[in-house]
């Protein structure tokens, strides 16, 4: 444990202010940190403590006291983060970014109609209509995203804990056990194996009391407690233990220093909650659609409001037709659609065990191009295991999968049977019981982390430790301490008939090379020799260098002249020899990586991912793990490598050659900003050991300023503040604190880092075919405007009507644009370099171009020419349209006169009117199934893609059916003014349709023609 | 996200100094984005493409107009209850005029005899033909061979006798007994009645209790007779002259306004089309003032 830790927190100022262009409120809270981070009673002797808190070592508190500060410092317990409340939840949802765009429609409709209601003698009603139609639109799609949140958040409930967690506390010198909450400053606490430690305490006294500190600092192993002051820093130091890690083994017995939000926990959390998170990448692709989509829609407007001016209408009508242009622009369906297709989204990842908190998220990963993931639980199993041994003079792996489908080593050797069985003898853990039926991997145990380690291999690998210990009764025993640094136990031998008794020892593997003669090569005894000697060097710093903690074995035979059977061993006295001992091997243990780690770091990284482990833990356990798992890639060398390699100074290696490096904590707090970005920019493959959660947060924010999309995968409470300001953050569901779950967009609800890949493909997907959805609901936007842009310019009887406009919008487009979300990638998009959030918009001027200016054109023809086949077929000829519309709209002309001289009703040619509508309404259809079918690729043609995508197919018979429906169905021309078409007017749009399929597969050729021409350029979206 | 906020606000500092850049760039000598060749490419582009949709609609446009007929539209069954309506219709059908204010009713009377000029004896003699009355003026095309042009029946102003505007100028408007013509929207051959008989129309008061007085239709009993059918269309037929009926209102109540219906009664037409009011029917109000 180096003194890195002290210096990250406690010098974080420099840090902070090197980073300039920090924001207020985080340095606020930052300096709010710091301020409270002296915890100086770990310097301070017991009676000190005392005094301070006015309580007693062994006493405790008495109960007044404790109620006294119970009122005075409120309950121990962290103020949870400021919830939202839910009617603002829902506000949120109601007035954020589309929507706001619809209501600001719906406002504009309103006023329309009210211009009306005073201008006209019978308003039309389309403008109310039309208003509160997208109010409900908005609101509908409002109550659908908060309940698909709401449900996600619940989901969430379910994993906090319930039971409420118990103290015991000695008041008046009696054990109490009292509600963690109700535990005060001076408490006089008693922690045991297995309990979470209520409040940050000073130890008094401690029995082989060890904790697991992995949620704060990210260390794998936990670490010994006792009542000496060990250092200056106090989350280095061994005499305090902290709010909420675990204590796994021992007992011990503490004073409380801190309690509630004061602990260092809860400042963590505090500054976690204070932080504040910018808008999601999908956030601001919308808003920049809406941009474009305004400007339009403004554009349109405002020209054709002078253009009515000039036509001499009058100043209300100009107005009005103002309104009705910008209003719509508006697409109203896409809203709903695009909150469909990202639930669809979150219901596929959820299927696959990623949990998405907030909507807007899914798409997050796709845009994701760093991920920085803590080590700890994420990247590896947090559970020590036995990864290599020495014996027989080499090295031999263990098998460290989660699941035990690891590669066996030859275990016929004599040597292993002896270093199995020192292994297991010489060892206090134990199976917890009633386990049998459950793999060795799963079951608990009780003890220390590297015991287990050692006790699950050997029942792994050998079978039932239990019955080994049986045969070999333990005689004497010697347990493990920091003077003498080994553990020595006493056994009879396994066979009756041997009278002999079996000494085993291990420790650290120094001292056991120190205490043996000789040495157990292929289960024969021989004299320790130089040679020997060297070998065991290289394979201790081969092991240790692989980041991984090593016991040395040894074993000896008592003889029995001396040492017969009954003879009286005292642990205490040592009567029994512990020198000249048989050395037997080396085991190494390390928390491995999860099995399919390694494999998605590589599809991140053929992916364009920059994958950088940001971790607590120390640098050489986590360079071999980043090695292990392949963020260090095997070929490249790190600064300290190439040294080594060459036997040169570090500072002499060009730094320009190298891809990887491993910056810790200490070198990170004198990194300037701009040194920082050198670092992020300058390699590839990165590690961050030994860094606090401050400096967790410096390198999310240093590698947003490099303008990437950051996600932060963690599963500790230091990991929180980095989770909360990534652009995504990624937490643990089994194994992950409360704090980082609640800090965190995602959860892996199975742990498994291999899900953030399925979560970069669904990301990178759905990005895609909102595109595609997008493109498919805007095109038919121009076929929705022209009519009443024709109706003012030329004056023909209006072609396409509010109700049919609604029809498409919310009605035929819907299923076929959100089917889309359902199309299968046109490429390997795993293989691609994630968007660049500058360029690649999610809707962009081509998009626009081809939607608006080519396809929607095309579509539009197709009504206007639908419209005019119905018109001419009963009998008003085409040129007979324009400057119609005076006497059409007269409801006091019942007898106009038509182009063969009929004369018709009002009502007449109203019901003529709305079946053009109709018309126009099946000829959109009928040309959007184009439209459809080319917008499920952008670059490959359709008969490449094929037609797999059931949903769409699905969509194409649902509009159809829909548009029959709507046409057929009697009374329709009562309730929505749609009349039934002749059949063969179904067939005007086709040759149109026709044309959009063949136009846009011909623009897709030229595109796969020539990649990077003129068509790619000016038409790829 | 500190930095995407501050990227943000960069770009949008940059993008002030740059609006003027975004109209004329001189350093990439770009126009609104585009260089003058980009724009070019881009507007001939867009030319040719909407030229080609042009000619694409006119093309299909054309064919359509090919499968129409010249003298028939394909579709009539919007028409099946011919339309009915009113001269003079004054503002939404409403008839008020004030007796002691010539200009009040001057404007019907305008009315009247612009639209009856071209039921002049003199021209209908000139142009039409006297046709055999109680029957059907069929004039069938032989196959392919057109029977162009059709000949049309004469329905002279004489036939409206008091309401013809010869003998009373004014139409009755002067003393309070105002004439109202009421025609039958064409629809090309449509057969309104069956068995000889011509359809004749009818008037009465919407309200109960409310009489409109006595009433006398031109000519007798407001029958539209069965000669003046079936049209042929404006192109076969070009001297159609619609059959009229005039309604004189004998005894007006004074200062009353009376809601009138008028309908047509028919062996072969079907009426009472909820939602159309002017389809074989045709409702107005006339209030004289005193």
């Amino acid at each position: 444990m180096g003194d890195s830790y002290r210096v990250t927190i406690s010098e974080e100022a420099n840090a902070d202010r090197s980073i300039t262009k920090k924001r207020k409120g985080v340095k606020k809270d930052m300096d709010e940190l710091k301020k409270e981070v002296p915890i100086t009673e770990h310097k301070m002797s017991v009676e000190e403590v005392c005094g301070r808190f006015e309580t007693d070592a062994a006493r405790g508190l008495t109960v007044a006291k404790a109620a006294e500060f119970l009122a005075r410092d409120g309950p121990n317990a962290l103020t949870p983060p400021p919830t939202t409340p839910e009617w603002l939840k829902f506000c949120r949802q109601l007035f954020g970014g589309f929507a706001l765009l619809l209501w600001t429609g719906a406002a504009l409709c309103f006023a329309a109609y009210t211009v009306q209601v005073f201008s006209e003698d019978e308003p039309a009603p389309d403008n109310l209509y039309l208003g509160v139609v997208l109010s409900a639109v908005v609101f509908i799609t409002g109550c659908f995203s908060y309940f698909q949140e709401a449900k996600s958040s619940k989901i969430m409930e379910s994993f906090r804990n319930m039971v409420p967690q118990q103290a015991l506390v000695i008041r008046d010198g009696e054990k109490v056990q009292i509600n963690a909450e109700q535990v005060v400053l001076g408490d006089l606490i008693e922690v045991k194996g297995g309990d979470r430690i209520p409040a940050d305490i000073r130890v008094v006294s401690a029995h082989g009391c060890k904790v697991d500190n992995s949620s704060l600092t990210g260390e794998s192993e936990p670490q010994g407690r006792s009542p000496d002051c060990t250092h200056d820093n106090p989350l280095e130091t061994r005499n305090v233990a902290f709010f909420s890690t675990n204590c796994v083994e021992g007992s011990a017995r503490g004073l409380v220093v801190a309690t509630g939000d004061r602990t260092v926990m809860g400042r963590i959390a505090t500054l976690t909650s204070g932080l504040e998170t910018g808008q999601t990448p999908i956030a601001r692709e919308i808003a920049h659609f809406i941009h474009i989509i305004t400007a339009v829609a403004v554009f349109l407007g405002v020209t054709f409001f002078a253009v009515a001016k000039a036509l001499g209408y009058t100043w209300l009508e100009a107005v009005i037709f103002l309104i009705g242009i910008i209003v719509a622009n508006v697409p109203e369906g896409l809203l709903a659609t695009v909150t469909v297709c990202l639930t669809l989204t979150a219901k596929r990842m959820a299927k696959k065990n990623c949990l998405v908190k907030n909507l807007e998220a899914v798409e997050t990963l796709g845009s994701t191009s760093t991920i920085c993931s803590d080590k700890t639980g994420t990247l590896t199993q947090n559970k020590m295991t036995v990864a290599h041994m020495w014996f027989d003079g080499r090295i031999h792996d263990a098998d460290t999968t989660e699941d035990q489908s690891g590669a066996a080593f030859d275990k016929s050797s004599p040597t292993w049977l002896s270093l199995a069985r020192v292994a297991a003898l010489c060892n206090r853990a134990e199976f917890k019981a009633g386990q049998d039926a459950l793999p060795v991997q799963k079951r608990d145990v009780a003890g220390d982390a590297s015991e287990t380690a050692l006790l699950k291999c050997v029942e792994g690998l050998c079978g039932s430790v239990r019955a080994m210990r049986e045969s070999n009764a333990l005689l004497a025993e010697i347990p493990f301490n920091s003077t003498n640094k080994y553990q020595l136990s006493v056994h009879e031998t396994e066979d009756p008939a041997d009278g002999r008794h079996l000494l085993v020892m291990k420790g650290a593997p120094e001292r056991i090379l120190e205490r043996c003669s000789t040495v157990l090569l292929q289960g024969k005894e021989q004299p320790m020799d130089g040679a020997t000697k060297e070998a065991f060097q290289r394979a201790y710093l081969e092991l240790g260098g692989l980041g991984e903690r090593v016991l040395g074995f040894c074993h000896l035979l008592l003889p029995e002249d001396r040492y017969p059977h009954g003879f009286p061993f005292d642990a205490d006295d040592v009567n029994f020899p512990t020198e000249d001992l048989c050395f037997v091997g080396l085991v190494s243990m390390i928390d491995p990586p999860r099995a399919a780690v390694p494999d998605a770091v590589a599809k991140c990284r053929s992916a364009g991912i920059k994958v950088i482990m940001v971790t607590g833990d120390h640098p050489i356990t986590a360079k071999a793990i980043a090695r292990g798992v392949g963020i260090i890639s095997q070929k490249s060398e790190t600064v300290e490598d190439i040294a080594a390699r060459l036997g040169v100074p570090v500072d002499q290696v060009d730094p320009t050659l190298v891809v990887a490096c491993v910056v810790t904590g200490a070198e990170l707090k004198d990194m300037s900003a701009e040194r920082l970005d050198w670092v992020l920019r300058e390699h590839k493959e990165i590690v961050f050991a030994r860094t606090s959660p401050q400096q967790k947060l410096l390198i999310v924010e240093g590698c947003q300023r490099q303008g990437a999309i950051v996600a932060v995968t963690g599963d500790g409470v230091n990991d929180a503040p980095a989770l909360k300001r990534a652009d995504i953050g990624v937490a643990m569901g089994i194994s992950g604190s409360d704090v980082s779950k609640q800090a965190a967009d995602m959860i892996l609800l199975d742990d498994n880092f291999a899900s953030i890949v399925t979560g970069v493909e669904e990301g990178r997907l759905i990005f895609d075919n909102l595109k595609k959805s997008i493109a498919y609901t805007l095109t038919s936007n121009i076929p929705e405007i022209t009519p009443f842009l024709l109706f003012i310019l030329l004056s023909v009887p209006l072609p396409l009507g509010t109700i049919t406009i609604l029809c498409i919008d919310l009605g035929t487009d819907m299923v076929p644009a959100i089917s889309l979300a359902y199309e299968q990638a046109e490429s390997d998009i795993m293989k691609q370099p994630p968007r660049n959030p500058k360029n690649d918009k999610l809707v962009n001027e081509r998009l626009i171009s081809m939607a608006y200016g080519q396809i929607g054109m095309i579509q539009a023809l197709a009504g206007f020419f639908s419209y005019c086949v119905i018109h001419a077929e009963n009998g008003f000829l085409p040129a007979l349209l324009p400057g119609l519309r005076v006497l059409w709209d007269d409801r006091g002309v019942n007898d106009l006169q038509d182009s063969y001289g009929q004369q018709w009703t009002y009502e007449q040619r109203k019901i003529l009117e709305f079946t053009t509508h109709t018309a126009f309404f099946v000829s959109i259809v009928v040309v959007q199934w184009a439209d459809l079918i080319i917008c499920k690729t952008r670059r490959n043609s359709v008969f490449q893609q094929g037609m797999r995508n059931r949903v769409l197919l699905f969509g194409l018979f649902f509009e159809t059916a829909l548009a029959a429906f709507l046409s057929y169905t009697p009374g329709m021309g009562v309730a929505l003014r749609m009349y039934p078409l002749k059949y063969t007017w179904w067939f005007c749009a086709l040759p149109y349709s026709l044309l959009i399929f063949a136009y846009d597969e011909l623009r897709k050729l030229l595109i796969r023609r020539n990649p990077g021409g003129w068509v790619e350029k000016e038409t790829y979206y | 996200m500190s930095g995407g906020k501050e990227d943000e606000e960069n770009d949008r500092k940059e993008h002030k100094g740059s609006w003027g850049d975004f109209f004329w760039n001189p350093r990439t000598q770009e126009m609104m984005g585009r260089t003058f060749k980009s724009w070019g490419l881009i507007l001939l582009f867009y030319t040719v493409f909407y030229a080609f949709l042009g000619g694409m609609f006119v093309l299909t446009m054309y064919v359509m107009l090919l499968t129409l007929d010249e003298y028939k539209p394909t579709w009539q069954d919007r028409l099946t209850t011919p339309g009915m309506m009113i001269r003079p219709r004054g503002e939404s059908l409403e008839i008020f005029y004030n007796l002691q204010d010539t200009e009040t009713w001057d404007r019907y009377v305008q009315t009247l005899d612009n639209f009856l000029k071209p039921y002049d004896n003199s021209i209908q003699v000139q142009n039409n033909d006297n046709c055999i009355p109680d029957q059907y003026f069929i004039q069938e095309d032989s196959g392919e061979v057109r029977n162009n042009p059709k000949r049309a029946c004469q329905f002279n102003r004489t036939m409206l006798d008091f309401c013809s505007g010869l003998d009373d100028r004014y139409y009755g408007y002067q003393e309070g007994r105002p004439c109202i013509i009421i025609k039958l929207n064409r629809v090309i051959g449509m057969l309104p009645g069956r068995d000889g008989q011509s359809p004749y129309i009818t008037c009465a008061s919407k309200r109960e209790g409310v009489t409109l007085g006595p009433i006398q239709f031109y000519p007798p009993n407001g029958s539209l007779n069965l000669m003046y059918y079936p049209y042929y269309g404006s192109k076969a037929q070009i001297n159609y002259t619609q059959p009229l009926v005039a309604v004189k209102f004998l005894n007006v109540t004074m200062n009353k306004e009376l809601s009138v219906e008028c309908r047509i009664n028919s062996n072969t037409l079907v009426t009472g089309n909820q939602r159309d009011k002017f389809a074989g029917r045709i409702s107005f109000k006339l209030r004289i003032s005193a």
